[in-house]
C-alpha cells in the first residue's frame, strides 16, 4: 500500500499527546495552568473528533480517513489508522468522556498534579489508538501502552490499597494479552502481514488456510487478552479491585472507556477474523456472559459500600455487551456496540456520583448515607437519572442498548432462547440491586447528623453531569442517528454469519455463506423509534 | 613465500576494533602522565576514540565483497560485524560515561579502568568478527581479562573481590570448556577456519561426527558461561553483586555482547550443516532448550532479589534466554536472516535499556560501598523525577511494554520463534514476560507509589547525560526502530565461498 | 620388539613419566611431591621429542616446567601452612579417585583402537614419517607471524599479555 498523508483520525488519535507534551512545559507548581491546558486539549480532541463525524460516511461500511505510512518495511509492518461504523462511536465515547474526567479531577486531585493529568492525556491517545488502529503490531502496541498511565493512575492517586489494585489490574490484564501476542504473531508470520485488512483479504481469498484446529487456538488468544479486559466472568476479579481504588476520574476512564477495549476488540478482531470458531464458541462465551450478568447482578445486591456496588454492575452490564456481540446477527452486535456506549455513560456517571459523595462525606459506605435528596436535590434528581438510565428504564439510554441485544440474541442462530431468558432476568436484578442502593442512599430520612449540612453541587460538578444527561436522554428517546453511523458495517461484518435472507431457522452447522450486502442489510435495523 | 600486499590485509576495515585497542595503549600512556586534577582527560580522550570509531565504523556496512574479509578470512568485515560494532561502541561509550562520577566517588578512580574497558570492548567486537576459530579463542580472552580485573577494582572491598576471584576461576575454566572444543572441532573437520568447516561438514568431509558434536557442545558450554545461559549462569548474580556498579553494567552488556557474537558466528556460519531432525540444524533443538531454561530460571529467581545489582543479574540471565531464543530460531533455514537481525536489534535494544538502568543504580548508590537495595528507590520520582521517569522506561522496556525498545525487539524475537515452528518456545516467552513484570514493576512502585528520602547521590552532570542518552534511545528504538532495524537487517551470516 | 636408541629412550622417559606422576601422588612431603612433578613432566617431554613433536616438547618444559611446576614451589615455600600440612586424603579423595579411573578407561579405549603394536601408529619414526615437510618449529614460526595465516591471533595475544601485565600491576598495587 502506498503511504497517505495524515489524515484526521490520525490528528485525533495524537491531539492528546501535542496537549501532553505543552503541559510538559509548564512548571509544576503552576497546577491551575495545567488543569485547564489538559481540559482544553480534551474539548479541542472532542471537536476535532466531531469533525471526524462530519467528514464520516456513514453508509460506507469500509475504512474511512485513513492514514497508512509503512512503518517498518521489510517487517510488514505499518501505521494504519481508520475509523469505521464498528469504532466511530467509541471514537466519541472516548473523547466525550475525558473532559469529564479531566473536571472531575479539578477538585479531588491535589497531589502531583502535573504527572497526573499528563497520565491522563497519555491513556486518552492509547485508547483512541486502540479504537482507530488497524495495524495488529500497532494494536498490540496501543493495546499494552494503555496499562501503563492506568496503572499509575490507580497507584498513586487511588485509595488505601492501590499498590496491591495497580499491580493486580497490570499483572492480569498483561497476562491476557500476551496470549493475543502469540496469536499476532502466528497470524503475522503465516499471513505476511500484520495488516488487519489485508489479513482479512487473504482469508477471504484463501490465500491464507488456517490448519485444522489453529482457528480456535487463535481466537483463544485474541480471547484471553480481551475476555480479561472486559471483563467476562470468571476473569473480573482484578476489576473490583482497581475500580474501587482508582480515582474517580480512573474509574471513570475505566467503566467508561477501558473495559470497551476488551469488547470492541471481539467485534474488530475475532468475529472477521475466525468466523468458524466465533461460532463453535458462541453458545460458550454467551454462556459466561450470562453467568457474568447474573453473578455481577447478585453480588452488586451483596456490597455494602457504594463503589464496589457499581464496580461489580460492570461485570454485569458487560456480560449483556457479549451477550450481543455473540449473537453473531445485525441486531446483537449492534445493540452490543450502544451497549458499550450506554455503559460508558451511565457507569461512568455513577463513579462521578460516588466521588462526589466521597468528596464530602470521605466514605463510600451506603450506611453512612441516607435522605440525600433533601440535602441535595438537585443531585438527588440527577442522580436518579443516571440510576435509572443503569437499569435500563425505557426512554433513557440503557433501555435502548438492553433491549436490542435482547432482540438480537432472540433472534440469533446460534444461541438457544434460554440465554436471552436468563439475561431478562439480570435486567430484573438490575433493577433491584441499583434501587436498593438508591433507596439507601437518597431516600429516607437523614439518619447521620454529618449529612445535615453537605453543600450542593458547584459548577463544575453540575458541568460534568449535565452533558451525560442530555446523552441519556437523547440515545433513550432518538438513537437512530447512532445505529445509523454502524448500520452498514456492522451489516458487512455479520456477513458471513447470516445464512442467505437471514432466517433465523438457518442451522448452525451450515458453513456460512457470504451473502450480497443488500440481503444482509434487511437483517438488522435498529428498534423503530 | 609470497608476501600479501597491505591492500590484501585490508587493514581499515579491521580498525573499529584494532583501533580501539590501540587507542586504549594512547589513553593508558597517557594516563601515566595526569596529575590529579588533570584526570578528566582519560574521559575525554576514551570517549573522543569510541565517538570517532562509531562515526567510522557507520562507513563498514555493505562493504563490497573484496572488502569485506581482513587478515585474508580471520577477520570477517561483513554488516554483522559493524553492528556489533555499533553496539559494542554504544556500550563502551556508556561504560565510560557513568564510571567517571562514580569511580571518584568510591576512590576507585585508576587511570586502568578507562583503558581496559576499550581493550574488553575491542575483544568483543573482534569476537563477532572472527572468522576463524582461533581468532575466537583470542578475542574470548581479550574479552574477559580487562572484565575480571575491573570487577576487582574497589580491593580491598571483600566482595569486590570475590566477584573478581570468582569470575577469573569461572571464566578459565569456560575458556578451558571453548578451547577444548575448538580442539575437538579442529580435530574432526580439520580446520579451524569458520567457512573451511562449514563446507566439508557441508560435504561431509569431516573424519569423525561424534568428535564434531563433542566440540560444538563444548564450544556451546564455553559460550554459554559468557552470555550467563542456564545452567552455566551460577557465577552471574555475585559477580554482579560485587563488581562496582559501573564495571557490573558494562559487563551486562559487553559480555554477553561479545558472547553471543562469537555464538551466532560459530553456530550459524561453521556449523549450520550439523545434522539435525528435519531441514533444521542439529543444535536447534539444545540451544532452544537453554533458551528456555534461561528465561524461566532467570526471570523467576529475580523474583525473590532485594539487593537491585543481583536482581538487574538475574534479570540479565532472563534476557539471555530471550536472545538464545532468537539464536535458536536462526537454526531453522528458513528464518535464519531474520532471526539473527531480530537478535542483533534486541543486542541494541538491551544495551541502551540495561546501560540506561545501571546508570540510575549507579546514581542511588551510596558512597559507602554498601550496594543498593529496592528499597532506596523508594519515593524518587519526588526528589528525582527526570531520574524516575527514565528508569521507569527502563523497566517498562526490560518487561516489554510499549512504547519502548524492549517491546519492538521482543516482539521480533518472539515472531522468529514463531516462524520457526517452536510456539512453545514463543510461549515461555511471553509467559516469562508476565512474570518479570512483577520484579520490574517493583522498581517502579517504590519509586512511583511508596514514599521515602530516595536520594540520588549523584548529582546532575555525565551521568545524568548517560541516563539521558540510554532513555532516548530506549525510547527512539522504541518508537522508530527502523532506524536501527535497517541495519540490522543486512546483517547476513553465511559461509564464505563454495 | 627390536631394541634400539629409540626403545630404551621410550622405556626411560616413560618410566620417569610414571615415577614421577606416582611420587606427586604418593610422597608426603609436598615439597617433594611438586618436585616429583618436574621429574614427570620431563619425562612427558621426553616422549614428545621421541614422537618427532620438538615444538611440543619445548613447550612442556619451558611452560610446565619452567612455569607453571615453579609456580607452584613457589606457593608451596611461600605458604608455611601448606608446607608443613601432613594430611594426605581429603573428603573428596573418593571422587577425584573415580574421576581418574574414567580419564584412564577413556584413554586405554582410545589407545587400544590403535591396533597391535606392529601397527605404524606406535612407531614413532613412521608417525614422523607420515608428517608434511614443513611441519617443523620453523614453519610454525613462520605461521604465526604470516599475513596468510595467524597473525592476528598472534597479535592479538600480544595484546593480551599486555592487558595482563597492567592487571597484575592494578591488583597488586598498593595505594
Amino acid at each position: 500500500m502506498e503511504n497517505t498523508p495524515i489524515s484526521l483520525t490520525t490528528i485525533v488519535t495524537f491531539l492528546p499527546i501535542a496537549g501532553l507534551i505543552v503541559v510538559l512545559f509548564i512548571n509544576r507548581e503552576r497546577e491551575d495552568i495545567i488543569r485547564w491546558v489538559t481540559l482544553g486539549t480534551a474539548v479541542i480532541t472532542f471537536l476535532a473528533s466531531l469533525g471526524m463525524v462530519a467528514a464520516f460516511d456513514a453508509s460506507n461500511p469500509g475504512l474511512q480517513l485513513e492514514t497508512y505510512y509503512n512503518w517498518i518495511p521489510g517487517f510488514n509492518i505499518s501505521y494504519h489508522v481508520a475509523v469505521d461504523g464498528l469504532s466511530m462511536l467509541l471514537v466519541l465515547l472516548t473523547t466525550f468522556i475525558m473532559p469529564l474526567a479531566v473536571l472531575a479531577s479539578f477538585d479531588p486531585i491535589k497531589e502531583r498534579v502535573k504527572l497526573y493529568y499528563c497520565m491522563l492525556l497519555l491513556i486518552e491517545t492509547a485508547m483512541l489508538g486502540v479504537f482507530v488502529t488497524q495495524d495488529l503490531f500497532l494494536f498490540y502496541i496501543f493495546w499494552e501502552f494503555t496499562l501503563v498511565p492506568m496503572y499509575f493512575l490507580i497507584g498513586i492517586w487511588g485509595s488505601e490499597n492501590r499498590v496491591y489494585a495497580a499491580i493486580k489490574f497490570f499483572l492480569y490484564t498483561m497476562a491476557g494479552s500476551i496470549l493475543m501476542l502469540l496469536a499476532i504473531l502466528w497470524l503475522g508470520v503465516n499471513g505476511d502481514t500484520f495488516n488487519l485488512p489485508t489479513l482479512l483479504e487473504k482469508l477471504a481469498s484463501g490465500a491464507l488456510v488456517f490448519p485444522e484446529g489453529v482457528e480456535v487456538l487463535l481466537f483463544i488468544g485474541f480471547f484471553a487478552a480481551f475476555a480479561v479486559k472486559v471483563p467476562l466472568w470468571p476473569f473480573h476479579s482484578w476489576l473490583p479491585d482497581a475500580h474501587y481504588e482508582a480515582p474517580t476520574a480512573g474509574s471513570v476512564i475505566l467503566a467508561g472507556v477501558l473495559l470497551k477495549l476488551g469488547t470492541y476488540g471481539f467485534v474488530r478482531f475475532n468475529l472477521p477474523l475466525f468466523p468458524q470458531a466465533s461460532i463453535d464458541l458462541a453458545p460458550v462465551v454467551a454462556a459466561l456472559a450470562v453467568i457474568g450478568i447474573l453473578y455481577g447482578a447478585w453480588v452488586s445486591y451483596a456490597q455494602k459500600d457504594v463503589k464496589k456496588l457499581v464496580a461489580y454492575s460492570s461485570v454485569s452490564h458487560l456480560g449483556f455487551v457479549m451477550l450481543g456481540i455473540f449473537a453473531l446477527n445485525a441486531q446483537g452486535v449492534q445493540g452490543g456496540i450502544m451497549q458499550m456506549v450506554n455503559h460508558g455513560l451511565s457507569t461512568g456517571g455513577l463513579f462521578l456520583l460516588v466521588g462526589m459523595l466521597y468528596e464530602r462525606r470521605h466514605t463510600k459506605l451506603m450506611a453512612d448515607f441516607g435522605g440525600i435528596w433533601k440535602v441535595m436535590p438537585l443531585f438527588g434528581a440527577l442522580s436518579l437519572i443516571i440510576v435509572l438510565s443503569s437499569m435500563g428504564l425505557p426512554g433513557l439510554n440503557g433501555f435502548v442498548g438492553e433491549f436490542t441485544i435482547l432482540l438480537g440474541s432472540m433472534g440469533s442462530n446460534f444461541l438457544a432462547v434460554g440465554f436471552t431468558v436468563f439475561a431478562a432476568v439480570g435486567v430484573i436484578l438490575a433493577a433491584v440491586y441499583m434501587l436498593y442502593m438508591f433507596g439507601k442512599v437518597y431516600m429516607g430520612p437523614v439518619i447521620h447528623p454529618e449529612n445535615e449540612r453537605l453543600p450542593g453541587l458547584d459548577w463544575k460538578e453540575v458541568a460534568v453531569l449535565v452533558p451525560l444527561i442530555i446523552m441519556i436522554f437523547w440515545i433513550g428517546l432518538y438513537p437512530t442517528p447512532f445505529f445509523g453511523m454502524m448500520d452498514s458495517s456492522v451489516d458487512a461484518l455479520v456477513t458471513p454469519y447470516t445464512a442467505p435472507g437471514g432466517s433465523v431457522t438457518a442451522a448452525p452447522e451450515l458453513a456460512p455463506a457470504p451473502v450480497a450486502a443488500g440481503e444482509a442489510a434487511s437483517v438488522g435495523l435498529a428498534p423503530g423509534y | 613465500m609470497e608476501l600479501p600486499t597491505l591492500q590484501d590485509l585490508n587493514l581499515a576495515v579491521t580498525l573499529p576494533s584494532m583501533g580501539l585497542a590501540l587507542w586504549a595503549c594512547v589513553v593508558l600512556a597517557v594516563g601515566l602522565f595526569l596529575p590529579e586534577r588533570r584526570r578528566h582527560w582519560n574521559l575525554v580522550l576514551s570517549l573522543g576514540g569510541i565517538v570517532a570509531l562509531f562515526l567510522y565504523n557507520l562507513t563498514l556496512f555493505d562493504l563490497p565483497a573484496d572488502r569485506q574479509s581482513a587478515f585474508l578470512g580471520m577477520y570477517r568485515a561483513d554488516n554483522f560485524t559493524a553492528f556489533v560494532n555499533l553496539i559494542a561502541l554504544v556500550t563502551a561509550f556508556f561504560g565510560v560515561l557513568m564510571a567517571y562520577e562514580y569511580l571518584k566517588r568510591t576512590h576507585i578512580d585508576r587511570g586502568e579502568y578507562y583503558p581496559l574497558l576499550l581493550i574488553s570492548t575491542s575483544g568483543a567486537m573482534l569476537m563477532g568478527a572472527s572468522g576463524d576459530l582461533a581468532v575466537l579463542f583470542v578475542a574470548l580472552e581479550l574479552l574477559s581479562i580487562p572484565l575480571y580485573i575491573m570487577s576487582g577494582l574497589r580491593r580491598p572491598n571483600a566482595a569486590s573481590e570475590e566477584s573478581a576471584l570468582k569470575y577469573f576461576l569461572l571464566g578459565a575454566f569456560s575458556s578451558a570448556f571453548l578451547v577444548y572444543g575448538v580442539a575437538l572441532v579442529y580435530g574432526a573437520a580439520g580446520s579451524t577456519d569458520l567457512s573451511e568447516i562449514f563446507h566439508r561438514v557441508n560435504a561431509g568431509l569431516i573424519l569423525d561426527q561424534g568428535l564434531l558434536l563433542a566440540g560444538a557442545g563444548l564450544m556451546l558450554v564455553g559460550l554459554g558461561f559468557k552470555v550467563a545461559a542456564v545452567p552455566f549462569h551460577m557465577w552471574t548474580p555475585d559477580v554482579y553483586q560485587g563488581a562496582p556498579t559501573a564495571v557490573t553494567g558494562y559487563m551486562s552488556v559487553g559480555a554477553k555482547l561479545g558472547g553471543f557474537a562469537g555464538l551466532l558466528r560459530v553456530f550459524i556460519v561453521a556449523l549450520p550443516a550439523v545434522s539435525g531432525a528435519g531441514d533444521a540444524t542439529g543444535w536447534q533443538d539444545t540451544i532452544a532448550l537453554i533458551a528456555a531454561l534461561t528465561m524461566i530460571l532467570g526471570n523467576v529467581v529475580a523474583i525473590a532479589q532485594r539487593d537491585v545489582k543481583r536482581m538487574l543479574g538475574y534479570s540479565s540471565i532472563a534476557h539471555a534466554g530471550y536472545i538464545l531464543m532468537g539464536a535458536a530460531a536462526a537454526g531453522s533455514p528458513d528464518v535464519r536472516d531474520f532471526a539473527v537481525s531480530a537478535s542483533l536489534f534486541y543486542l541494541l535494544a538491551y544495551a541502551f535499556t540495561n546501560l540506561g538502568a545501571f546508570a540510575v543504580t549507579v546514581a542511588i548508590e551510596k558512597d559507602d560501598a554498601t550496594n543498593p537495595q529496592l528499597d532506596d528507590f523508594n519515593g524518587l520520582s519526588k526528589t528525582r523525577p527526570v531520574l524516575a521517569l527514565a528508569m521507569a522506561l527502563f523497566m517498562l522496556s526490560l518487561t516489554g511494554i510499549p512504547p519502548t525498545a524492549g517491546v519492538v525487539g521482543k516482539f521480533f524475537l518472539f515472531q522468529a520463534a514463531v516462524n520457526a515452528g517452536m510456539v512453545w518456545l514463543a510461549l515461555i516467552g511471553v509467559i516469562t514476560s508476565v512474570v518479570s513484570a512483577f520484579y520490574y514493576l517493583r522498581i517502579v512502585v517504590n519509586m512511583y507509589l511508596r514514599e521515602g528520602p530516595g536520594e540520588a547521590q549523584a548529582q546532575r552532570s555525565f551521568l545524568g547525560v548517560a541516563v539521558g542518552l540510554a532513555a532516548v534511545g530506549t525510547f527512539v528504538l522504541g518508537v522508530a526502530p527502523v532506524l536501527f532495524l535497517d541495519l540490522a537487517q543486512r546483517a547476513v551470516l553465511v559461509a564464505l565461498g563454495g | 620388539m627390536i631394541i634400539n636408541g629409540e626403545t630404551i629412550a621410550f622405556a626411560v622417559f616413560a618410566i620417569m613419566a610414571i615415577v614421577g606422576g606416582v611420587g606427586v601422588a604418593a610422597l608426603r612431603n609436598l615439597f617433594h611431591a611438586a618436585l616429583s612433578l618436574l621429574v614427570a613432566l620431563f619425562g612427558v617431554a621426553g616422549l614428545f621429542v621421541l614422537l618427532a613433536a620438538p615444538f611440543l616438547a619445548m613447550v612442556q618444559i619451558l611452560v610446565y616446567m619452567g612455569a607453571i611446576a615453579i609456580l607452584i614451589i613457589f606457593v608451596i615455600m611461600l605458604t608455611q601452612r601448606v608446607a608443613g600440612m601432613r594430611e594426605q586424603y581429603n573428603r573428596q579423595w573418593i571422587l577425584s579417585g573415580l574421576v581418574a579411573l574414567v580419564v584412564f578407561g577413556v584413554l586405554l579405549m582410545v589407545i587400544s583402537q590403535l591396533g597391535t603394536p606392529e601397527n605404524a601408529m606406535w612407531n614413532p619414526s613412521a608417525v614422523a614419517a607420515t608428517l608434511p615437510d614443513d611441519a617443523g618449529v620453523a614453519a610454525l614460526g613462520a605461521d604465526l607471524v604470516d599475513a596468510n595465516r595467524y597473525v592476528l591471533p598472534f597479535e592479538v595475544a600480544g595484546l593480551l599479555m599486555t592487558v595482563a601485565l597492567i592487571g597484575a600491576i592494578a591488583v597488586a598495587r598498593e595505594d
